[in-house]
């Protein structure tokens, strides 16, 4: 192959003497040495040379759009090469006079200096004239090319947004979409403060929601979103409440667009908004206009107030409340999934704003129960459970017959999640809760899969309805009763059901004196394996047993607390079989072995029960204690290599504390430490995709795992460091996080820094001990085993074999374990002022 | 230029849907119905008014049917085969499909049931059919050098559509019947966002505002999962095309879910047929029906059996459809005798009944009995459940799609009249879009759009080409607020990009238009520039000065010498620095800022000096010379001078 070299080269120049044709033949042969990697240094140096001559020395436009493409594939596969080339390009770039080429080779530019940071310092010498000056040469496609990747090069924001917001105006619509994403763009990088430029940008966004072409409306309508959000950010406090409503009516203008993206994108800008007035809020859910939206001021205020407060609006600017009837409605009923989920998803932040609303939204969620799309039923469940949390579900009878269905849904994510809001829902009649408890009953005979769980809730509904309980199990007591042969029939998972309903009664807060017959729990003690398998979560067998037996003899407990202490939120569904409270210690004295007392009393602090009790209870810490939960689970998902799922999930979880992020009561450290958490779970989800068998042909950047690797070393150090107050366990959970990373870091022997990585090892471990020695504290099952096998990796000083399947091992042992947030942690923070030039210029 | 449109059916009424349009010279005939309600000439539209001579195929350049029901094809057949029109005609593939099965059904019943006078064959039915041209949706059918139309998607029914028209620069949107919120199994009207001088749009809900279709279709499930559960059976009379299959489809997706085994059964008959071709009709359905159809066909139903005479007796519960709809005879009402007697038993209406039919009698009232006829009565005592389901838009879908599409203007067809006279007031208020609703035979006249073709100049194509936009913050005085007599001003930024703005439009008589560049101006009209500038000779006072230098100048009192001309600028200079700052500079000969230029007059009559009284005090004169764009610094900077005193320091 590469005595062909000589001609190849031969070919390309000839091209510059010669350029009527261009010699495709030897273009494809220069390219296929460049990418073969058995191609020797100096054929690839001796190409470089000659398409650096030909690039000197030709003007044939197509001539030196191939030779760009040539000299940036030298620079990828070769890196040594990449500065040359990058020099080289960048030599013709700056005499190059045809927009189309410049623009091509600084495409080369760019992405080698992201590859090589040394090179970016380069790039920042070209200023933001010469970038600017490329979009306003004739050329669409460069203009709209630059205007899409203009966050890569160096150029001052407000040149950036001039540029911006002027294409905008552009007759093309494509560069009025690219101009529309870059607004949005600029928009997140929050150095614009100028109150006047954001109203300005905010008003041509809107202008532009009318245009004629759909992808510049939608767009338009993430533009309006995230400038309407600044703007508010921006305007006086008396003023905020006025311009969030108005951005929020402006996007439910666009609900009825003909185009579904343009709809989508606006559901979910609507999501997106903290603050609406309760009366626009009510209109989204009535097509007919409301009495209070009807008479035609502008919004809320009347225009005079407003102009007072030195606020003008263009005319063209004002806009009614009415614009936002239905939209909801619409939404959810929309033709497209795509869009009723997004409808959907984004009452699920706005009924945290109103209780009444949310009430109101209740009905048509109710509706979307029946729809044809899975994800958009299950999505509306998870609506109605994060009603349920933020206490703002107030089901009705009417919605019962609906609501029910779902728990014979046949998909078992939605019967799961009806489950999950019928733990949490409060029913206020006998009728309700009788036709709860049939639904419950009937899920339970269609699917006996789901038994487990399904006596799970109905124990914590019993607990939460005592009154209705000992009401129906009068009714039902027939059917618990043993048949006349004297025999309690044990197949029957009905009776399993109604026997777990019975005896969740008597820790009722309301039911003190039980009425529930005692020989019922005396045959509940016959189920005791199922019951207790059920109630793990709640308590063990033993405690169970304790229990029954005691309510067996009398009827009466006095401080149902003591047993089991009420949860709110979601049960965890941790595996800790042996918790038990020590209230209940007392009562279990009598009932089972002291042994078993023993054995547990060293775990006392590690129970979660304990920690449910010492828990504030307020709603953030609900929520932030349900997602380090939800976080053991991912981990499941990471080993099995679903990335995309567990970025979704966490995303969620970012987006769900954000809307905690302006409540004042919440601990903002808590919440900080948290976010904290889960970036670290995020990027060690990324690191861990590399150790993974690769399922299909992935590419990874080059030097992507070490940036990685990187920035979850820097996040754990924060972590440690920056967090005061952690208790032992918790620093404990933090370093082991910091040991795996070592080890992920030493297992890939290109991008180890074996002596250093390896101190850090020694070091952590004994930190690690010592922290187990004074909290007499288990130690990990993973630092266990590195400990023992520390010794060993030390030795394979030279990455020998045998040591990538020892590392491999201990990585296998290592699993996400739920993070116990007992305290709050102080969030130490510190911030410096520098005189900062933004720019070069 | 105008588009007439001439209203011959649906004006101001519900029943054959026909409108003549001519748009530019062109005819386009817009659906051919007739009505149902009349027997006599009354059911066709008046195709006298479209030409005297009846020679229609060169009155009208096409026909455009929007969909297959009787009110807007029915009349189609007559047009052709009896009156003799052999142009082109329009429709969608379905609606091809559909038509004849329609006409030929309804045919049969005037013919073979009611023994009435036949107004079309078979053959006609047949021979108009093979007519039509079949267009496909979003595409553009040119039907001759100047006349396009194009099908846009409109819910409703299988088929059914929007059609486009547009003939040189004049363009309108004739809708037909549409549904702009979706069902189970038809999406809703799409369109694109059209430039339209008109916008003929149906108005069979003017006023109403549907709520969501939801809480019907749960009471609908409800009620039959109810019935079936307590073991009785369902009878719901349809007609076969629509109703029937969207209703099929929410039940056997419900029985899908909840694992339900009752029988759900169709009677024969057009049913079985008109399912077939929704099946092979796939592409006109909604989204979901779309995508699973690769792994299930939606109109597949799994739990729909087909009916046999010997189940109606069978005992357990069952769901049946049985046609015709409103149990007006045949199936359904014999079915409906076995079943009525029994209060297990539910007979859902879906949809309007006629007065008259037994399903009329059963939504009004809640009647136990009921006379079939002489020796015949039923007693009824099975559950009743209405279903209002419609696939017509409500008032606020209308006003979204005028909204969508900001037509000039718009006529509304197919409605009631007091309620279309509100909806008109209701487009014309909230949007400021005229809005017609002509009675039958009517015409309405509109003026198009017309737009003029022009050359342009290669410089202007050039400069056109290069983005040249600036911000400009527009000044917006509020002047309303006459109480505190404050004019608040605040500015918004706004973007201008006046590439094209910038052209000049020349239009030579006898010569076509022509765009040229502002710079190729002159050369064109081969004449000079002129610029206007604006010159004051203006005094100012060096008074005091005189007095203290005593009179050594020997000078007449108005009179500067040519030597001291330059330090009466330097003094001026001086002065005028500390007043504006760095913008004035010293040209020695000249002071300038900006465009103005300030030099001493010699002259002892200056033209540009106000003599408007003698002076009184010794002055020197300076004259001022500016261009248009300063005007309002030049008189700044002339009052300032005017107020100076040179000999003050």
């Amino acid at each position: 192959m590469e005595q062909h070299l000589g001609s190849v080269c031969e070919c390309i120049l000839s091209l510059s003497t010669n350029d009527k044709r261009l010699n495709l033949r030897a273009l494809a042969s220069a390219r296929s040495l460049i990418i073969n990697s058995s191609t020797s240094d100096s054929t690839i140096s001796a190409l470089f040379e000659t398409l650096t001559r030909f690039l000197q020395l030709t003007t044939e436009p197509r001539a030196l759009h191939h030779t760009l493409k040539l000299l940036s594939d030298i620079a990828f596969h070769h890196s040594r090469l990449s500065g040359l080339v990058f020099h080289s390009v960048r030599s013709y770039l700056l005499r190059s006079d045809s927009t189309r080429l410049s623009a091509e080779s600084l495409a080369v530019l760019s992405s080698i200096a992201e590859h090589d940071r040394s090179l970016a310092s380069a790039m920042d010498e070209l200023d933001d004239r010469f970038f600017v000056s490329l979009c306003f040469g004739p050329s669409v496609s460069v203009r709209s090319w630059f205007l899409s990747n203009a966050f890569r090069f160096p150029i001052r924001p407000y040149v950036l947004l001039t540029v911006m917001l002027g294409f905008t105006k552009d007759p093309y619509p494509y560069v009025r979409r690219v101009a529309l994403d870059g607004l949005v763009g600029l928009s997140k990088s929050s150095v614009i403060e100028d109150c006047g430029v954001i109203e300005g940008c905010y008003c041509r966004a809107v202008e532009l929601l009318g245009d004629a072409e759909d992808s510049v409306r939608c767009a338009a309508v993430h533009a309006v979103s995230e400038w309407g959000k600044m703007l508010v950010a921006s305007v006086q406090e008396m003023n905020k409440r006025y311009w969030s409503d108005a951005v929020f009516v402006r996007l439910c203008s666009m609900v009825r667009d003909m185009s579904m993206e343009v709809r989508v994108a606006a559901f979910d800008a609507l999501g997106k908004i903290g603050v609406v007035s309760e009366d626009i809020l009510l209109q989204t859910l009535s097509k007919r206009v409301l009495g209070i939206t009807k008479e035609k001021k502008p919004l809320g205020q009347c225009s005079a107030k407003r102009k007072s407060l030195g606020q003008y609006i263009p005319k063209h600017f004002d806009i009614q409340a009415c614009v936002a009837a239905g939209a909801f409605v619409h939404g959810l009923e929309d033709e497209f999934y795509e869009v009723r989920w997004s409808a959907c998803h984004s009452l699920h932040t706005l009924t945290i704003l109103s209780a009444k609303f949310a009430g109101e939204a209740l009905n048509l969620l109710m509706d979307v129960l029946n729809d044809d799309s899975l994800n958009v039923r299950l999505r509306a469940l998870e609506t109605m459970h994060h009603m349920a949390t933020c206490d703002h579900l107030k089901v009705q009878e009417t919605h019962m017959h609906m609501f029910l269905g779902t728990l014979v849904d046949n998909s078992t994510f939605i019967r799961s999640t009806a489950r999950k809001i019928l733990r949490l829902m409060k029913l206020h009649d006998l009728k309700m809760f009788q036709s709860s408890i049939d639904g419950l009953l009937e899920n339970l005979e269609v699917y006996p899969q789901d038994e487990a769980d399904i006596l799970s809730v109905l124990f914590d509904i019993g607990r939460n309805h005592g009154n209705f309980v000992v009401c129906i199990i009068k009714k039902f007591s027939q059917e618990i009763e043993p048949s006349c042969e004297g025999r309690l029939d044990f197949d029957s998972v009905r009776v399993a059901a109604l026997l777990v309903l019975a005896i969740s009664a008597p820790l009722s807060e309301a039911q003190k004196v039980c009425s529930i017959p005692s020989r019922i729990f005396s045959y509940a003690v016959t189920l005791l394996g199922r019951i207790s398998h059920a109630l793990k979560d709640v308590m063990n067998q033993n405690t169970l047993l304790a229990y029954l037996s005691h309510c067996s003899k009398s009827t009466i407990v006095d401080n149902s607390e003591s047993f089991f202490p009420m949860i709110e939120g979601d049960i965890p569904n941790c595996s800790c079989i042996d918790m038990i409270s020590p209230a209940g210690m007392s009562l279990q004295q009598g009932a089972s072995e002291n042994e078993n007392q023993k054995r547990l009393e060293p775990r006392k602090s590690a129970t979660p029960l304990l920690d449910c009790q010492l828990e504030v209870h307020s709603e953030v810490a609900k929520s932030i204690k349900l997602i380090l939960l939800k976080i053991n689970d991912i981990w499941f998902l990471v080993q099995k290599g679903c990335m995309a799922e567990v970025l979704r999930m966490l995303r969620s979880f970012r987006e769900e504390l954000a809307t905690y992020m302006s409540d004042s009561l919440v601990s903002a450290d808590t919440l900080a430490f948290t976010f904290q958490y889960l970036r670290v779970v995020k990027l060690l989800a990324k690191v861990w995709e590399h150790f993974l068998p690769p399922r299909k042909t992935q590419s990874y950047r080059i030097g992507e795992l070490n940036l990685l690797l990187g920035k979850l070393d820097r996040n754990l150090k924060e972590m440690r460091y920056r967090f005061r107050g952690l208790s032992k366990e918790e620093e404990l959970h933090v370093l082991e996080l910091i040991l795996v990373t070592c080890i992920l870091r030493l297992s890939k022997v290109e991008i180890c820094c074996h002596n250093a990585t390896l101190k850090k090892l020694s070091m952590i471990i004994s930190h690690a001990e010592f922290l187990h020695k004074e909290g007499s504290i288990e130690p990990y099952n993973f630092v266990v085993e590195l400990k023992k096998s520390l010794g060993e990796i030390d030795t394979y000083n030279d990455g020998a074999s045998c040591r990538p399947f020892l590392l491999k091992r201990l990585l296998e042992s290592f699993s996400l374990k739920q993070f116990r947030l007992s305290g709050s942690p102080k969030h130490i923070k510190a911030e410096i002022d520098l005189p900062v030039r933004i720019g070069c210029g | 230029m105008a588009i007439e449109c001439l209203v011959l059916g649906a004006g101001q009424e519900v029943g054959k849907s026909c409108a003549v349009v001519t748009i530019n010279g062109k005819r386009i005939m817009f659906d051919c119905g007739m009505h149902m309600g009349y027997l006599d000439h009354r059911r066709f539209p008046d195709f006298s008014l479209i030409s005297k001579s009846a020679d229609f195929n060169t009155a009208i350049d096409c026909i455009v049917i929007t969909h297959f029901h009787l009110d807007h094809v029915g009349a189609l057949p007559y047009f052709t085969e009896v009156c003799g029109y052999s142009g082109p005609i329009y429709m969608t593939y379905p609606t091809k499909a559909l038509s004849p099965l329609m006409l030929e059904d309804y045919r049969k019943v005037m013919v073979d049931r009611r023994g009435e006078q036949e107004l079309f064959s078979n053959d006609d039915i047949m021979k108009c059919m093979k007519k039509v041209i079949a267009v496909d949706l979003k595409q553009t059918v040119q039907v001759d050098k100047d006349l396009q139309i194009r099908a846009y998607y409109a819910g409703h029914v299988l088929g059914a559509a929007m059609f486009y028209a547009k003939v040189g620069d004049a363009a309108m949107v004739y809708t037909g019947d549409y549904n702009m919120t979706p069902d189970r199994h038809l999406g809703a009207a799409q369109i694109d966002r059209l430039q339209l001088d008109l916008l003929i749009t149906e108005s069979t809900y003017a006023t109403t505002v549907r709520d969501s279709k939801y809480a019907r279709e749960r009471e609908f499930l409800k009620a039959v999962h109810k019935c079936v559960a307590d073991g009785g059976k369902v009878l719901i009379p349809t007609f076969a095309l629509g109703r029937a299959q969207e209703l099929c489809i929410l039940l056997d997706n419900y029985w899908e879910r909840m694992n339900l085994k009752v029988p759900i059964y169709f009677s024969a008959g057009l049913t079985i047929q008109a399912n077939m071709y929704y099946k092979m009709l796939i592409s006109w359905t909604n989204q979901r029906v779309k995508e699973t159809y690769a792994t299930h066909n939606a109109f597949d139903f799994k739990n729909v059996r087909s009916f046999d005479r010997s189940l109606i007796n069978a005992p357990g519960p069952c769901v049946l459809f049985a046609t015709p709809g409103m149990i007006s005879g045949g199936f359904s009402l014999e079915v409906f005798k076995l079943w009525a007697p029994s209060e297990m038993n539910l007979v859902t209406l879906p949809g309007y009944c006629l007065a008259g039919t037994i399903g009329h009698k059963l939504t009004t009232g809640k009647p136990t009995k009921i006379d079939l006829d002489k020796d015949i009565q039923i007693s009824v005592r099975c559950q009743i459940h209405q279903l209002s389901f419609s696939p017509h838009t409500d008032a606020k879908g209308i006003m979204d799609l005028v909204k969508f599409l900001s037509p000039k203007h718009v006529i509304l067809v197919h409605g009631e009249k007091p309620k279309m006279a509100s909806l008109k007031g209701k487009i014309e208020s909230d949007l400021g879009i005229q809005c017609y609703y002509p009675a039958n035979n009517d015409t309405v006249c509109i003026p198009s759009t017309c737009w003029l073709k022009a050359d342009t100049s290669k410089t202007f194509i050039r400069s056109s080409l290069n983005p040249n936009f600036k911000f400009v913050k527009t000044i917006s005085e509020d002047k309303s607020n006459l109480v505190s007599k404050e004019t608040e001003a605040t500015s918004v930024l706004q973007v201008h990009d006046e590439r094209v703005a910038e052209g000049i439009l020349i239009v030579e008589k006898s010569k076509k238009a022509k765009v040229v560049h502002q710079n190729e101006l002159l050369l064109m009209i081969g004449k000079d520039k002129h610029d206007v500038q604006f010159a004051y000779c203006c005094p100012v006072q060096i008074g005091n000065l005189e007095r203290t230098k005593g009179m050594d100048f020997a000078l007449s009192k108005n009179v500067v010498s040519t030597s001291d001309e330059c330090s009466w600028l330097h003094l001026l200079f001086a002065k005028l620095a500390t007043k504006l700052g760095g913008n004035i500079q010293d040209f020695g000969q000249h002071l300038q800022v900006d465009s103005i230029h300030i030099s001493v007059c010699l002259k002892d009559i200056c033209p540009y000096r106000t003599t408007d009284g003698p002076q009184k005090e010794p002055a020197v004169f300076f004259c001022c010379t500016w261009s248009v764009a300063d005007v309002n610094l030049a008189w700044e900077i002339i009052s300032i001078m005017e107020n100076l005193d040179l000999s003050i320091i």
